[in-house]
């Protein structure tokens, strides 16, 4: 079949970029015990500034690194609430998202004039985004695996107690993570940028939700986290091609159904951390 | 040797590794701490002694920088100390085992001991040298351990020599051990000793928590006694007594008996188990083929060492675990693998080995306490959306009078009753159901001698109003003071039952680590 190709395969990996880096993200942030929903939004946000950025000063170089800062002061923003204010961080996470998603539709018409969409502006090749994405899982893989810091993060999340008599800052420990998570899904944004020249609305498309989903199947690991990711991106670079054989209405779906049926199957079987979500009390008297 | 000096004359001077004065702790509506005298010295071990809310734990949790301390001062090593947190309190040399472990069960020994204070090969964590570290830690003072296993393969009395060994490598030279052997079996207990008296022996201090005279004896050199925030007495090991220990606890004669009176039973089997086969969560068989029967009017006890299937057997009986193979029946009828709520109206109740976590939900009132389980039974309902509340809170105040638990309200929430207010709460709600049959694990664990000897009185009215009761109990002595007939489990099986008249410790201790049984 002539769908299967080469070049499916290579799609597949680029596609799977933005899913990866929010899965890694997702994986440490809830290794720290902080669950961020507000990874889609921060994602989204990354792409808007990029796009903005970009089209500003000319610079896709500012550009990207304006993606990751927005992403790192969402984070913050996330772990301010969740953390410090011990507000629930779901409903703290779907408010990022409901921030930015207002802020897009606005600052597009305020800029360029149409709702939801910017201007073409300049861009990175897209494969160094690949690239880095490569280079983050395997650092994000002995990070957490192999050195001193990925222990005390893993014993974070899992026993903010133990953490927190063994010296560790389990406060700055989860906003540092929370952080970094936003840096990686600003990342995730900026590349969605470059590999489209624009910012439309929509262009996430839920890539940060399904990069929650890649890192529920490689369960807290960034590697396998990365292999789930690929999976995604595999399904769709295939459904772009199957258009030209099934309504696009049908193929569309198929990435979304492949979520839903694989986290049907394994959330159950991560080892979700411990203290999960839950704010942590200092003992106090 | 650390903390211990040598005098010109050659005799070896004990120093002093820590002196607590007047210390004073207030908690809402609670003086915890009523301006407490305590003092520790290198080489010995310090029984703190007391009954459950005495003020043992917040005293030591001020020495750990747990807690602040309202009033009062702390000299560690002879020098006035402020110990903010307990990262001040580890640097000072002094460690802390909690009575709930502070371990990842999902990290090997190794790496939890090791977080923190990793050793480190350029940006890595080098495993292999904290595997090394430990080991070394392990032979020298006999704490035997394997630190590459992972914390939830390891049983507790092994996970509680991780946490020694835990506070040791982080330079530990006072060692604060909250009620070690609430969760420890009999051997396990004297695997603990023994390490007591290899770490005293190495210079360190140790404050050893308990609210168990003979353990307070088998150890200690020194005994502090608390009561009500007070030390009421300090007085060297080898002049204490347990009737002088018992009397300055709780100020009064107290009764370490209860003596079951004699009660003719029918014959009935209200409670029996068949050839019963349980996995337990690695999908091992922990229980190899049990079968039991429990009369009416009896109590059967069941002694072992811990994990040997107990938990499994348990949890297969009371509709929480479904058997592989065999038959638990209520009664006339077979209700294997019935849920929890059928063995409830058939009348079975089940006290729980772990209140906090299975026995109770700790944020929730008294009163919702009261009735979990029954939460949909027609006195407590209206219709199948909402809560009789004012049946609720009338029915809660009165366990609370029947069962005197001390409790300022019915809309406390739970998590702010002692562990034996919340114990005799658990037991009001199962025993206030009218059961048939009553299933108790571990019911005295870490109580207190009235809490004790209250849950015992009322196991005895149980069975004296005709139930069957199962218990199950780490305590042999528990055990044979309560049971009419002791079965005794060994790796999953039922390898003797004896009458309480042919009962012997040794037997029965001997059946308990495998050798041969009787039975009756």
């Amino acid at each position: 079949m002539s769908v299967l190709s080469v070049d499916l395969f290579i799609a597949a990996l680029r596609l799977a970029t933005p899913i990866a880096l929010v899965a890694v993200g997702e994986t440490f942030s809830e290794l720290a015990g902080v669950i961020n929903v507000g990874v889609e939004g921060i994602t989204v946000a990354g792409a808007l500034v990029a796009a903005m950025v970009a089209f500003f000063t000319q610079s896709p170089w500012l550009a990207l690194a304006a993606a990751v800062a927005v992403g790192m002061v969402l984070g913050a923003l996330h772990a301010l609430w969740s953390v410090y204010l011990r507000a629930d961080h779901v409903v703290s996470g779907v408010a990022v998202n409901l921030l930015v998603a207002g802020f897009a539709l606005f600052s597009t018409r305020i800029i360029w004039g149409w709702r939801g969409t910017s201007a073409a502006a300049p861009t990175l090749n897209p494969w160094f985004l690949v690239g880095a994405m490569l280079a983050v899982v395997a650092i994000a893989q002995v990070f957490i695996f192999r050195t001193p810091w990925g222990l005390r993060l893993r014993v974070v999340g899992e026993h903010p107690r133990a953490a927190d008599t063994a010296g560790i800052n389990v406060y700055r420990a989860r906003l540092l993570f929370t952080v970094v998570n936003g840096a990686l899904c600003g990342l995730a944004g900026a590349f969605l940028f470059n590999n489209l020249g624009r910012f439309t609305d929509g262009m996430v498309g839920g890539r940060g939700f399904i990069g929650i989903a890649a890192m529920v199947v490689g369960n807290y690991r960034p590697l396998p986290a990365l292999l789930a990711a690929y999976l995604f991106g595999f399904v769709d670079a295939l459904q772009m091609r199957l258009q030209a054989y099934i309504p696009s209405q049908f193929s569309l779906m198929l990435p979304y159904i492949l979520t839903v049926v694989v986290l049907a199957g394994f959330l159950g079987r991560a080892k979700v951390p411990k203290a999960l979500g839950k704010p942590y009390v200092k003992e106090r008297g | 040797m650390p903390g211990v000096e040598e005098t010109p004359g050659g005799a070896r001077r004990i120093s002093q590794a820590v002196r607590m004065e007047g210390i004073v702790k207030r908690f809402p509506g609670v003086l915890a701490n009523a301006g407490i005298d305590f003092s520790l010295d290198f080489g010995e071990a310090h029984g703190l002694l007391g009954e459950n809310g005495a003020g043992k734990t917040v005293l030591m949790s001020i020495l750990y920088g747990l807690y602040q301390p309202d009033g009062g001062r702390i000299f560690v090593r002879g020098t006035p100390t402020r110990i903010g947190s307990p990262a001040v309190a580890i640097r000072l040399g002094i460690g802390m085992v909690h009575q709930h472990f502070m371990l990842v069960p999902r990290l090997t020994v190794a790496e939890n001991i090791a977080v923190g204070w990793e050793p480190t090969r350029g940006p890595l964590f080098d495993r292999r040298a904290m595997v090394r570290r430990i080991e070394v830690l392990v032979k020298q003072y006999g704490l035997e351990v394997d630190p590459t296993a992972r914390v939830e393969e390891l049983a507790v009395g092994e996970q509680q020599r991780v946490e020694i060994l835990k506070a040791l490598y982080r330079g530990a030279e006072v060692l604060i051990l909250d009620e070690p052997t609430a969760v420890l079996a009999e051997q396990e207990t004297e695997a603990l000793f023994a390490a007591v008296r290899v770490l005293k022996e190495q210079g360190k201090a140790v404050v050893f928590i308990t609210h168990k005279l003979d353990e307070a004896l088998a150890v200690c050199d020194r005994i502090t006694v608390l009561r009500k925030g007070k030390n009421v007495g300090t007085l060297p090991a080898r002049q204490a007594t347990p009737a002088r220990l018992a009397e300055l606890m709780v100020g009064r004669e107290v009764v370490f008996q209860v003596r079951p009176e004699p009660v003719e039973s029918e014959g009935h089997p209200l409670l029996a188990v068949e050839g019963l086969v349980v996995t337990d969560d690695r999908g091992v068989q922990a229980v190899r083929g049990v079968s039991l029967v429990v009369h009416d009017h009896e109590i059967l006890g069941i002694a072992g060492v811990q994990g040997n299937g107990q938990k499994e057997l348990v949890e297969a009986i009371c509709g929480l675990r479904q058997p592989q193979a065999g038959h638990v029946s209520v009664g006339e009828r077979d209700l294997t693998g019935a849920s929890p709520r059928k063995l409830a109206r058939a009348g079975l109740v089940h006290i729980p080995e772990d209140r906090q976590q299975r026995g109770l939900i700790l944020p929730f009132t008294v009163a919702e306490n009261a009735v979990l389980g029954q939460e949909c039974d027609p006195r407590f309902a209206i219709g199948p959306w909402a809560q009789a509340r004012r049946n609720i809170a009338r029915y809660a105040q009165e366990l609370v009078e029947r069962f005197s638990i001390a409790a300022p309200s019915v809309r406390t929430p739970v998590q702010a009753l002692s562990g034996g207010n919340q114990q005799r709460l658990i037991l009001a709600r199962e025993l206030g159901r009218g059961p048939r049959v009553v299933v108790a694990v571990q019911p005295t664990r870490g109580l207190d001698v009235a809490g004790m000897e209250f849950v015992w009185n009322q196991l005895l009215a149980m069975r004296r109003q005709g139930c069957a009761v199962l218990l199950v109990s780490m305590d042999l002595d528990e055990v044979m003071m309560l049971a009419d007939r002791v079965a005794v489990m060994y790796k999953g099986a039922v390898v003797g039952v004896w009458r309480r008249e042919e009962a012997t410790k040794h037997d029965l201790g001997l059946a308990m680590l495998g050798g041969k049984g009787a039975v009756a």
